[in-house]
C-alpha cells in the first residue's frame, strides 16, 4: 500500500487579536480502513471563459460511497478571475486566482461531477484526484 | 486588512514510481482583490453522538448581526478530530429544514483524522430561505465524533 499525506497549514498574525496558527495531516486511506489510496489522476486544464459548466473529473460508480480526495488550485494571476466549482449543480464556491481548495469526494451517484466554469475569462486550472479505482469507459 | 494565508502539501514517496510533492499558499482575499479576508467564525468544536442529519453551519443563524456574503471568497476549514478510521461524518450542503433529500448534496465523508478546506458559496435563497446553502453533517453512528470547524469570509 502506498502512503500519501495531506497537510493544511492556517496562519494569519492579524486575523485575530492573537495568532492563528492551525495545522493539521491527513494520511489518505481507503474508506473505512488504514489502506493507503493506491490510485490517483491529476490534470491542467485551460477552463475556456462563459458557457456553461465543464466536467473537470468525472464521477463513476466504482467510485460510489468511496474515500476520494480531490485538490483543484486556481493559477490564474489576475485577482479579479475566478472559476466556480460546483457538484451537481449545486455551487460549492469561488476558486479566485491562486485559491486552493482540498475536499473528500464520495461520489454518491455518477452525476456528482466535479464541475467547473470561468464566469469572465480563461482560467489555468489544476487538479489531482486520489481514489480507489473508477469504471473505465468502454472502448 | 489582515493576512491570512493557508498552505497545503501533499506528499508521497510510493504512490507511484516517482515520489509526488504538491505545495500551494494561497493568500485569502476578499472577492475580485488583493485585500485580506477579515472575518471569521473563530476555531469551533462541536460534538454528535446521533446519526441525524445536523446543520454545522446555518447561514440563518451564522452569527448574531454577522452574516456570510454570499457568492464571495468565503472559505471553511473542517477536521473530524475522531481516530476512528472505519467511521465517517457526511459534509454536504444544502437546507436541513427543507426536510427534502434533494435539498441535500453529499460532498464527501470525512474519516477520523480527515480535513478539508474549500471555498463557499453560502447562498441564502429561496422562500423563508428554504434554498439556503448551509453546510451539514450526518455522522454515520452513534459514537461520539467531534468536529473542529473555522469559516473565513467577508
Amino acid at each position: 500500500m502506498a502512503t500519501t499525506t495531506a497537510t493544511i497549514t492556517l496562519s494569519s498574525a492579524d486575523l485575530l487579536t492573537d495568532s492563528l496558527s492551525l495545522s493539521a495531516t491527513q494520511t489518505l486511506y481507503k474508506a473505512g480502513t488504514t489502506t493507503g489510496v493506491e490510485e490517483y489522476d491529476m490534470g491542467r486544464v485551460v477552463v475556456p471563459a462563459g458557457g456553461s459548466p465543464l466536467i473537470l473529473v468525472d464521477a463513476t460508480a466504482a467510485g460510489n460511497d468511496k474515500a476520494g480526495k480531490i485538490y483543484v488550485a486556481n493559477k490564474n494571476t489576475d485577482e479579479t478571475n475566478y472559476v466556480i466549482i460546483s457538484m451537481n449543480d449545486t455551487v460549492i464556491g469561488r476558486l479566485y486566482s491562486g485559491d486552493w481548495m482540498f475536499i473528500p469526494w464520495s461520489q454518491v451517484d455518477v452525476s456528482a461531477d466535479i464541475e467547473v466554469k470561468a464566469p469572465n475569462e480563461a482560467n489555468a486550472v489544476e487538479w489531482v484526484f486520489f481514489h480507489e479505482g473508477k469504471t473505465f469507459s468502454a472502448a | 486588512m489582515a493576512t491570512t494565508t493557508a498552505t497545503i502539501g501533499i506528499s508521497s514517496s510510493d504512490i507511484s514510481d516517482n515520489s509526488i510533492s504538491i505545495s500551494n499558499v494561497s493568500t485569502l482575499t476578499k472577492a475580485g482583490s488583493t485585500t485580506g479576508l477579515d472575518k471569521t467564525s473563530g476555531l469551533r468544536r462541536r460534538t454528535f453522538t446521533a446519526v441525524t442529519i445536523k446543520d454545522l453551519i446555518n447561514l440563518d443563524n451564522y452569527a448574531e448581526e454577522q452574516t456570510i456574503t454570499a457568492n464571495k471568497s468565503a472559505k471553511v476549514y473542517i477536521k473530524n478530530v475522531g481516530t476512528a478510521s472505519a467511521e465517517h461524518v457526511k459534509v454536504g450542503i444544502g437546507n436541513v429544514a427543507a426536510g427534502d433529500s434533494n435539498d441535500v448534496e453529499e460532498i464527501g465523508r470525512l474519516y477520523g483524522g480527515d480535513w478539508m478546506f474549500f471555498p463557499y458559496n453560502a447562498a441564502i435563497a429561496g422562500t423563508s430561505n428554504t434554498a439556503n446553502e448551509d453546510i451539514y453533517v450526518i455522522p454515520s453512528n452513534t459514537d461520539s465524533v467531534t468536529l473542529e470547524y473555522m469559516v473565513i469570509h467577508e
